[in-house]
């Protein structure tokens, strides 16, 4: 489904990501685990050009997203994003913070969006919330509206960017749950994430990333118990 | 020459555009009605009191003894009479245009003129006058020796005044700013002329005044008339028959009456809010033209300020640079440069006439803009950038990013500059005065140069400008509250 051939990227002098190649299958689960600097997140930005490649080429079912002449936008549509800051629009509330984009973007009537909406935030239990604003959100709350906020576009692949790195600890369960419960739904999904119990435990696949290299790309148990290289074992060895 | 040029086209022009505010063009009712008998166009510039004003207080009709002299004339004739309202240095180019067929406009007829039109004989001769305080008068120009003597600037008196031997000279912009002068005893003396001088003495009774000799060479006013027209000899005929049967002095004292007695003072305070009566409306009146104004420019700024600030941060350098060098120019000259730059250079550009209050409006709209944009600016950088983030991952394209995302927040951010722009706008539309723009300043300085009062007019509408400003504070909080209710 996803196809990245060669992909690098240079912030001035810092070059970042040198050389990925991978493949992400339908509905793959894949964890994205490295020291901090290691490129994670630069990576997975550059899966719906947030952020531009240097070089290298991505291509989503067959759609050459680094070409110039694709509509980027529309293939944004298909891709969700969560960010570690949640991002919400505060000046809009739960409600229309989750229907402005399928109302505006995708042109849905704002009946049925609300009924979607309603269903979504239903699915990460904050049927009660549809009225607040965010300022009144705890963060682990904030968090799910943004995950509700993306699946509205019903979008195929979901990108997860540190969800639960600014939450307090007591509210990142809830937060997991829900991107648990939709790994088992069969979404294509890749989380940069630090929750290594959940990584183990949800992810079909590990991508060890270091110095702006994929080190490593196996299974769960595999990496978690007999890691190949010595940087993995390094790694596990201080955060686990 | 008997006037300054600069003002009488100010006032000139607010005189027209008060005739269109406020009645419609006084003179077209009896045009309307006019069938059979013979008319005739008199061309006026009705901003000289007692010889032709706008009576601010009676539906903005010309009056004036200038007025009386020609009704009286024209009716002997057998003529109607049409009056035509325009500004003073326009009404030599109306005769030789034929647009009117005589002008009375306190003319002197001077040599320059008399080139170009035909004059009557002299219906009146204004005389210089000294007006000082009771307490220290001055009756002759040698006692003026070693003093120091106001004028108002570009007056024949202001030419007169340089002759005198000895005097040292201050000269002011207008009339009332010379009754102020006296008043705080700044100035000894000033010279005006003695239609000036009555008027001045009657609203402020502390004040003396002596005539000086008439000069018929220097002050006579005539009737102006194209060249060869056969109007000249039969006005002739019936002013000599007025000055022989007294006609001229009964009208010229109507409009020059004797001083009135003096009236009670209070602690040495020389205010008296009296004098506003009858003229509250009018300048009531002036609340909607600055309302208008503002509200304009206000948007104006807004729109093209907005405009700006995406140049700014577009990341297209020559929008950059053009915005950039738009707000250094729009922010490093004055205002009130642009603004009479924009009045009076843009007809000569572009040969387009445009109106005061479009240019008023277009000046302060073109100056807010460059400070906006940057105002703008800075609240749009300062949404988190995670915002622009998120919008663009769900697919929202840019124009909608900005409009539904980004502005609603950068607004929030930059509520209290928007309020204090338009606060500063309010204040500043006072400016708008200087090219005719009949808002709240202009009429109070109708009313001073009406009255020959300085003070009262002023300290009016100071008080309006600030129950307005103090409206328009309430409101922003108000609004502010409900872009906060989402904290």
């Amino acid at each position: 489904m996803i196809n990245v051939t060669g992909l690098t990227k240079t912030f001035g002098k810092n070059q970042v990501l040198k050389g990925i190649t991978t493949t992400v299958e339908k509905g793959e689960v894949v964890a994205l685990i490295g020291p901090s600097g290691s490129g994670k997140s630069t990576f997975l930005r550059c899966l719906n050009m947030l952020e531009t490649p240097t070089t290298g080429t991505i291509t989503i079912d067959g759609i050459a997203i680094t070409d110039p002449k694709t509509d980027i936008a529309r293939v944004r549509q298909r891709i969700g994003m969560v960010f570690q800051h949640f991002h919400l629009f505060p000046h809009m509330t739960v409600l229309d913070n989750i229907t402005f984009a399928p109302i505006e973007v995708k042109g849905l009537k704002p009946e049925a969006a609300r009924v979607k909406a309603r269903e979504l935030l239903a699915r990460v239990g904050l049927s009660d919330k549809a009225d607040s604003y965010p300022s009144r959100l705890s963060g682990g709350q904030k968090q799910r509206v943004a995950i509700a906020r993306s699946l509205a576009m019903e979008p195929d692949i979901m990108l997860f960017d540190e969800p639960t790195s600014a939450l307090d600890p007591e509210m990142v369960k809830e937060v997991l749950n829900v991107i648990r419960s939709l790994a088992d739904s069969g979404m294509t999904m890749l989380i940069v994430t630090h929750e290594m119990k959940f990584a183990r435990e949800a992810a079909d696949t590990i991508y060890f990333l270091d110095d702006g290299k994929l080190v490593e790309r196996t299974k769960p148990e595999q990496f978690f118990t007999s890691p190949q290289s010595e940087r993995a074992a390094r790694f596990l060895e201080q955060v686990l | 020459m008997t006037r300054k040029k600069l003002n009488t086209l100010f006032v000139a022009l607010v005189a027209f555009l008060l005739l269109f505010l406020m009645t419609g063009p006084a003179g077209q009712a009896s045009a309307a009605q006019a069938e059979p008998k013979k008319k005739l166009v008199m061309g006026t510039s009705p901003d000289y009191p007692p010889y032709e004003s706008v009576d601010a207080k009676n539906n903005g009709e010309i009056v004036g003894m200038d007025i009386d002299i020609a009704k009286y004339i024209t009716s002997q004739l057998g003529y109607e009479l049409e009056i035509a309202s325009m500004d003073f240095n326009g009404l030599i180019a109306a005769l030789q245009t034929g647009r009117v067929d005589f002008v009375m406009s306190a003319m002197s007829a001077t040599d320059e003129r008399r080139q170009n039109v035909d004059f009557s004989d002299y219906y009146y001769a204004a005389r210089n006058t000294i007006v000082s305080k009771k307490s220290a008068p001055f009756e002759t120009l040698e006692s003026l020796s070693g003093k120091l003597v106001g004028t108002q600037l570009g007056s024949t008196q202001d030419l007169f005044a340089e002759t005198i031997e000895g005097a040292q000279l201050k000269k002011l912009n207008k009339i009332p700013d010379l009754i102020q002068e006296l008043n705080s005893g700044r100035i000894d003396a000033a010279i005006v002329e003695d239609a000036v001088a009555v008027e001045m003495t009657n609203a402020n009774p502390d004040l003396a005044m002596n005539f000086l000799p008439a000069d018929l060479e220097e002050n006579g006013y005539a009737i102006a008339f194209p060249k060869q027209s056969e109007l000249v000899a039969s006005f002739n005929g019936v002013l000599s028959d007025m000055k022989e049967e007294g006609k001229l002095d009964e009208i010229s004292r109507k409009w020059f009456p004797e001083p009135e007695k003096p009236a009670d003072k209070l602690l040495g305070i020389n205010i008296d809010f009296s004098v506003l009566k009858g003229y509250i409306p009018y300048i009531l009146k002036g609340v909607y033209v600055t309302l208008l104004f503002t509200l304009v420019s206000a948007l104006f700024g807004l729109v093209w300020g907005t405009v700006l600030s995406l140049f700014k941060i577009s990341g297209i350098k020559p929008l950059e640079w053009f915005a950039t060098a738009y707000t250094s120019v729009f922010r490093g000259t004055p205002l009130l440069v642009q603004l009479t730059l924009i009045y009076y250079a843009t007809p000569q550009l572009t040969g387009y006439d445009i109106p005061a209050l479009m240019a008023a409006g277009l000046a302060f709209g073109l100056n807010s803009a460059a400070y906006l944009s940057e105002t703008i600016r800075g609240g749009i950088m300062a949404v988190d950038k995670g915002q622009r983030e998120a919008a663009i991952a769900l697919g929202v394209p840019y124009r909608k990013m900005m409009v539904r995302i980004i502005f609603p927040q950068a607004l929030r951010n930059i509520l209290p500059a928007l309020v204090n722009e338009c606060v500063a706008l309010l204040k500043e539309s006072s400016l708008v005065s200087v090219i005719g723009v009949a808002d709240l300043m202009r009429r109070a300085d109708v009313v001073r140069s009406n009255e020959f009062r300085a003070l009262e007019a002023l300290l009016f509408i100071a008080a309006i400008y600030y129950v307005l400003v103090l409206i328009l504070t309430t409101f922003a909080r108000m609004l502010e509250r409900r872009l906060r209710r989402s904290d």
